[in-house]
């Protein structure tokens, strides 16, 4: 009698043990990932990634140019939804891109953009932080997975990532995002009210499928995304090294008076 | 009793549970009183969480000649506290302890040659090939990086064969990976150097080679205007050669302190290796965050003002 108590006790508490991983269930199921997963259950997304497009120059579509690869649109829809306003201030940023673009004064690239310039970058995962580490100009994130919200309004470069996960797929809330940055080589931009919303889906142990949702009242007429894929490199003892642009740019641009 | 029975089993299952796993035990005094961190899941000594910097006021370094009244000025920075201006042995209070522990007399174990390039390096702040690299958000390099500065807190994170170091000071980070890989190539210079790391007990021991020769080892703020470098404690222009070999050792003394020593060798420079010491890291408060250090972007007047030369304005460089 005693010990079917204590077994009945012992069943239920094993049964708590299962609810939080029976909660992700629906989600779990519908999942095709099949690598390694952290001890809290998660996709394992430790190591580093880097995406292979030509996002990086242009979001959308667009022919070669000298340093340029061609290449077909990042952005679901082909085109970027801008008001015409925003539509004219693209082409003068086009024109202008090679003095004009954030990047030629190494200033830290914002979000999305960060994800797919040509460097690549580690991701260090445990239960409360998802950080990334990013090769250019070592830039880092913090994503808080820890149900903490934003902190109050601030400017930031790389805005303020608050990250959750639906089943499999790391969701990061991006907000306080400034309005000096671009999304590409090609002029492409936002305001100061832009809000991303990344999913990162892992789809095995080496892809993961990245999409970003841009909204942005004052720039876009629509809430717009674009879709990428981040590759594992798994080149034998590859690491982060280092590219500090900052050095580079100072050496380039200070004259003596 | 077969509810007392039960609860215990249920106690045990729940500590075995994957979302316990990261809460690890609560850490019990070794066997010498010595500390003993909790561990991670994978076993590694738990140094995680938010850090702020220690041991600010203590000198990092013994003046060779007491220094004159000082000038007022400085780029604004704020000196070193207590002894950044002289140091030892004015008003009698005897030699205060600084973080070089080795050589005992507390200086940096300059070469002649590097001592005059170091005195090169302070008397011309004004000039861009000698500012300290600091003033043009270059990166800290190592150990400076850990040294207490107003701006720099830290976060340690931990996975399975890594310790992961996040600075606030111009977002750097260091990924110290345990797995025993060898360095780089030589021909790769690493402004952080190239950390290779592995647990002593409870010490986490990183070397680091493959720096490169720009950035300097101590320092946490401008050398005040007019003192000559022979009256400096505050470590300014303590400058390497790429041949600079970093062992750092990280220690948890208890569970809100991380004691750090550094041992520098660079024999281009130093005339014998020397040592650092002193409790770098203290426990932040639960809610700390680090927050982002942009310090290039927006600042298009640092170079100008501090060493005279101008940055094209027409490329708008600096920013905003």
């Amino acid at each position: 009698m005693r010990n079917g108590v204590s077994a009945a006790i012992i069943v239920i508490a094993a049964s708590w043990l299962v609810i939080p991983i029976a909660a992700q269930a629906p989600a779990t199921a519908a999942s095709a990932y099949r690598g390694a997963r952290t001890p809290d259950g998660k996709p394992n997304l430790n190591g580093i990634w880097q995406t292979f497009s030509t996002a990086h120059w242009n979001l959308e579509a667009h022919t070669a140019d000298d340093g340029v690869p061609a290449g077909q649109s990042v952005v679901e829809g082909n085109d970027i939804p801008y008001q015409p306003a925003a539509l004219a201030q693209r082409r003068a940023n086009f024109e202008k891109r090679t003095t004009a673009d954030p990047l030629t004064k190494c200033h830290l690239p914002g979000v999305p953009r960060v994800t797919y310039i040509p460097f690549p970058f580690q991701i260090v995962q445990t239960p409360k932080y998802v950080s990334m580490l990013y090769e250019y100009s070592n830039v880092t994130r913090i994503i808080y997975t820890d149900g903490s919200p934003h902190p109050p309004p601030l400017d930031l470069w790389m805005g303020d990532s608050r990250g959750r996960w639906e089943g499999d797929t790391l969701v990061v809330d991006v907000t306080q995002l400034n309005e000096l940055t671009w999304l590409d080589m090609a002029g492409n931009f936002h305001s100061d009210a832009l809000h991303v919303t990344e999913r990162y889906t892992p789809v095995d142990a080496d892809h993961i499928r990245y999409e970003a949702t841009l909204e942005d009242p004052k720039v876009f007429t629509r809430p717009w995304k674009l879709n990428l894929l981040l590759y594992r490199r798994l080149e034998q003892n590859l690491q982060i090294l280092d590219y500090v642009c900052v050095d580079f740019i100072q050496r380039k641009y200070v004259t003596s008076k | 009793m077969g509810t007392v029975a039960g609860l215990v089993a249920a106690i045990v299952l729940l500590s075995l549970a994957p979302g316990f796993a990261g809460q690890a035990p609560a850490a019990r005094p070794g066997a010498a009183g010595v500390y003993v961190p909790p561990r991670t899941p994978d076993g590694q000594p738990d140094m995680q969480g938010m850090w702020l910097p220690g041991g600010e006021g203590l000198p990092m370094e013994r003046a060779s000649i007491v220094a004159p009244a000082p000038a007022a000025g400085g780029d604004g920075a704020p000196a070193p506290a207590g002894g950044g201006r002289g140091g030892g042995g004015r008003g009698g209070a005897g030699p205060r302890p600084t973080m070089i522990v080795d050589p005992p007399d507390g200086k940096v174990p300059f070469q002649p040659w590097a001592l005059a390039r170091r005195a090169e390096i302070i008397d011309n702040q004004d000039k861009f090939e000698f500012v300290d690299p600091r003033v043009r958000c270059l990166p800290a390099g190592v150990p400076r990086v850990n040294l207490p500065i107003v701006f720099n807190t830290y976060q340690i994170l931990q996975t399975p064969g890594h310790v992961v170091f996040l600075y606030e000071w111009s977002h750097l980070y260091r990924d110290i990976p345990l797995d025993g890989r060898p360095h780089v190539d030589p021909k790769i210079r690493l402004w952080m150097g190239d950390p290779r790391g592995h647990w002593e007990g409870n010490t986490l021991v990183v070397d680091s080679t493959n720096f490169t020769d720009k950035t300097h080892l101590l320092g946490n703020g401008a050398p005040p205007v007019g003192v000559p470098a022979g009256a400096l404690t505050g470590g300014q222009g303590v400058f390497h050669s790429e041949a600079l070999h970093v062992v750092e050792r990280f220690t948890m003394a208890n569970a809100n302190t991380i004691a750090y020593e550094a041992t520098l060798e660079d024999p281009k420079v130093f005339t014998r290796p020397f040592k650092i010491a002193w409790n770098a890291f203290q426990r932040a408060p639960k809610d700390h965050q680090l927050y982002e250090y942009a310090c290039f972007e927006g600042d298009h007047d640092t170079v100008r003002r501090m060493t005279g030369v101008d940055i094209d304005p027409s490329l708008n460089v600096g920013g905003r």
